[in-house]
């Protein structure tokens, strides 16, 4: 071949790539639909809550019908991506969920629009000391939709089948108890089941520990806080148990945050947030779930029980003219049962009081058990948490890595906590 | 030249002027304007939601003392070092057995370039968890034998070695234009070969691999730039973290989860102006010792 053979088969290919490139582009626009006021409603979830939020959503554009509502929609992560880009080009949608991590990274960068002047969205069902949670940095500008708890899911159909009791919430129910019960299953039961999947990366059990400690994930002030010692013994407790057996390998579980359509059928229980066993327990349907509160440590500090509520807002550039279809937006998914009868409840038991009373009427075994839980720790007396600072996005991230360094023996328990709690450190000063 | 003529072509000049100005504006508006930016977000501390605040160098220091940084640079340079070779080094071979003049070649052709339009793609890295994972093909297969096998995708000393093999079946590409070179090797040269006593192994050695080194460059060019940038398989195997321990944590992906994870979009930008200079740096180099090695036929 001579250079100008070279530079034919180069050119070639660039054009051909060239031409690839410019075919994979692809156009889009608003989903349209008739209306005074159009606004832009953003969430993320699994392909069933798409679903059913979309038909929800139509079900209230049809009740009001000046209010179109275009729906946009995507997976958890490339949510978080897409509103990053969204917010750098200001195209913020007017209504959009808040992943837990960015909070209050929104909040300092003023994203959110102010809640309680809106007179289309009804706060007359919360108790003051609702309100009060629901603030940030007292603030009432998001708007809390769901309540999580920490929980333990277990298996009861496998339980039962298996002779294992799982203790009831009480004296009994420690963390120590239930590291006994999971490494004595693990070693003996008919389907080679182990206790439970590795998940020192839970971050709502993982915030119970700490707070059964008289420490907490983060402070008021927006710093790490919890101390070395705090996270080493929760991955200590982990590390002990993975050990002993009661918890799956990183191979058996393909790696850490497993897939709970693949290790459903290899564990007894689970490490999660109550609204989960709405989803989960349906990859499983001949079986039976049950849940329980967190084990409790001994000496736990009164108000060491939280509530996690998921969050949405209204953006602060909305235009003035559609903020009371906004308001009314909000209103239909906290205030009013109707749209749980579609949409379920895979973001948790309800904020409002009387919703959750009349959800109770319509719901699922598996939802009736979640409100149960929820409703439970709710009544229990709790002191305040606080959000996830500036600069802290990645640090479930981060933690998922260094219990892996864990399990794979290349970084010992007081190493990996500090280096987390450091590196954690590191990320807010940056933001600060 | 006339006046007529160069009007003429003048007047061509400016039609090709004008049809290359939708070229021209989505070139400076989708690479040229958001390089630039980029080159002044490196040295900027800039989470998206703030105003970027001029930290100069800062970022690049920061690279000096950031395991996560060095560790994304191993996987990569490993990467590069092993998987490239051995692609090509695939790819030549299969082109070799195609260019025998088969039955059915053009059948054989496109099932091997297969995998290279679905190598980069998410069903392709799912597909891997399959054969790979704990309870994949793999392990099914050893588990025959008595040997259970653990996931290879969660070990370390593994997970890396599944995206090399990853990337040598992608060999389609490569191939398609080993066998496009191979093709245009004037058949009397052989022959002559032949003639002299020269055998299959002889004839490869001293007419085949001269003849094809502009494409064997061309082909070492490619491929080498596009495994610095390999991104899609690691995010999808290891779901986005380069895991387990780091050990598939290649710089793309590295970037990615400072520029969307982490929002640290200064740093992201340094780190991919770091990539790019790299990239550079070894193309350069690869041209400055082609110049040894690499034949052309008018040279």
């Amino acid at each position: 071949m001579d250079r100008r053979g070279f530079l034919k088969v180069s050119l070639g290919t660039g054009l051909a790539a060239a031409a690839v490139a410019g075919c994979s582009g692809s156009g889009g626009g608003p989903s349209g639909g008739g209306g005074d006021v159009t606004l832009r409603y953003a969430w993320w979830g699994n392909n069933i809550r798409q679903q059913n939020y979309t038909k929800a959503l139509k079900q209230f554009s049809t009740a009001n019908p000046s209010i179109t509502i275009e729906p946009e929609f995507a997976d958890y992560t490339a949510f978080q991506e897409r509103m990053t880009t969204q917010i750098a080009a200001r195209d913020v949608p007017d209504i959009f969920w808040i992943a837990s991590p960015q909070v209050m990274t929104y909040h300092k960068s003023k994203l959110y629009r102010k809640l309680d002047d809106i007179p289309t969205l009804k706060w007359d069902d919360y108790s003051k000391e609702d309100l009060e949670t629901f603030k940030l940095d007292g603030q009432l500008n998001t708007l809390p939709f769901g309540i999580f708890t920490p929980v333990i899911r277990y298996n009861e159909t496998v339980a039962t089948a298996d002779g294992v009791t799982i203790p009831a919430e009480g004296p009994g129910w420690t963390w120590d108890a239930l590291a006994e019960l999971l490494v004595a299953y693990s070693k003996n039961n008919p389907g080679k089941r182990k206790g439970t999947p590795y998940a020192p990366d839970h971050d709502l059990t993982f915030e119970a520990w700490l707070r059964q400690r008289g420490e907490q994930l983060w402070t008021q002030d927006g710093q790490v806080g919890f101390t070395v010692d705090g996270l080493g013994s929760w991955l200590d407790w982990w590390e002990k148990l993975r050990k002993a057996g009661g918890a799956l390998s990183l191979s058996e579980q393909e790696g850490m945050g497993p897939d709970w359509a693949q290790v459903g059928k290899k564990v007894l229980v689970n490490f999660g947030n109550s609204n989960h066993i709405i989803d989960d327990a349906k990859m499983f349907p001949k079986e039976k779930f049950r849940l329980r509160a967190a084990p409790i440590a001994a000496g736990a500090p009164a108000g060491h029980k939280y509530l996690y509520f998921p969050r949405m807002a209204i953006y602060q550039r909305i235009d003035d003219g559609n903020l009371e279809a906004a308001g009314k937006v909000l209103d239909y998914n906290v205030n009013n049962a109707e749209m749980l009868k579609t949409v379920r409840l895979t973001m948790g038991a309800p904020t409002n009081p009387k919703v959750a009373e009349q959800a109770a009427a319509f719901a699922s075994p598996d939802e009736k058990e979640m409100l149960a839980v929820v409703a439970k720790e709710r009544a229990a007396e709790r002191k305040p948490r606080y959000e996830a600072p500036p600069g802290s996005s990645t640090w479930r991230t981060t933690m998922g890595r260094i219990c892996e360094e864990i399990a794979l023996g290349k970084t010992a328990v007081p190493a990996g906590a500090k280096k987390l709690v450091d590196e954690i450190g590191a990320g807010i000063k940056r933001a600060a | 030249m006339t006046s007529r003529s160069r009007f003429y072509l003048n007047r061509q000049g400016r039609a090709a002027h004008v049809f290359l100005i939708p070229w021209q504006l989505g070139f400076l508006l989708i690479t040229a304007v958001p390089l630039l930016a980029s080159l002044y977000l490196a040295f900027t501390n800039y989470d998206i939601l703030n105003p970027p605040e001029w930290t100069g160098l800062e970022n690049f220091q920061r690279m000096i003392h950031d395991d996560q940084f060095w560790a994304s640079v191993r996987v990569t340079l490993i990467y590069v070092l092993v998987s490239v070779p051995l692609q090509l080094a695939f790819a030549l071979l299969l082109a070799l057995i195609l260019d025998r003049g088969l039955s059915g070649l053009a059948f054989y052709r496109s099932a091997f370039y297969l995998p290279s339009l679905l190598g980069s793609s998410v069903a392709i890295a799912i597909l891997w968890r399959e054969i790979f994972g704990d309870d994949g093909l793999i392990n099914k297969g050893l588990a025959l034998i008595g040997i259970h096998g653990e996931s290879w995708l969660q070990n370390p000393s593994t997970a890396l070695a599944t995206l090399i093999v990853l990337n040598v079946w992608t060999f389609g590409s490569p191939m398609v234009i080993f066998l496009a070179g191979l093709r245009q090797i004037p058949d009397e040269l052989y022959e002559a070969a032949r003639v002299d006593g020269a055998g299959i192994v002889k004839q490869f050695r001293h007419v085949t691999v001269p003849l094809l080194t502009p494409i064997i460059f061309f082909n070492l060019i490619l491929q080498t730039i596009g495994a610095f940038q390999t991104f899609t398989q690691a995010h999808i195997i290891s779901g986005g973290t380069g895991g387990p321990a780091n050990s598939t944590l290649f710089y793309t992906l590295y970037i990615y989860q400072q520029g969307f994870v982490a929002f640290d979009m200064g740093y992201a930008s340094a780190l991919a102006w770091v990539l790019m200079a790299a990239i550079a740096v070894v193309t350069a180099l690869h041209f400055l010792v082609s110049k040894y090695w690499v034949f052309y036929g008018d040279s």
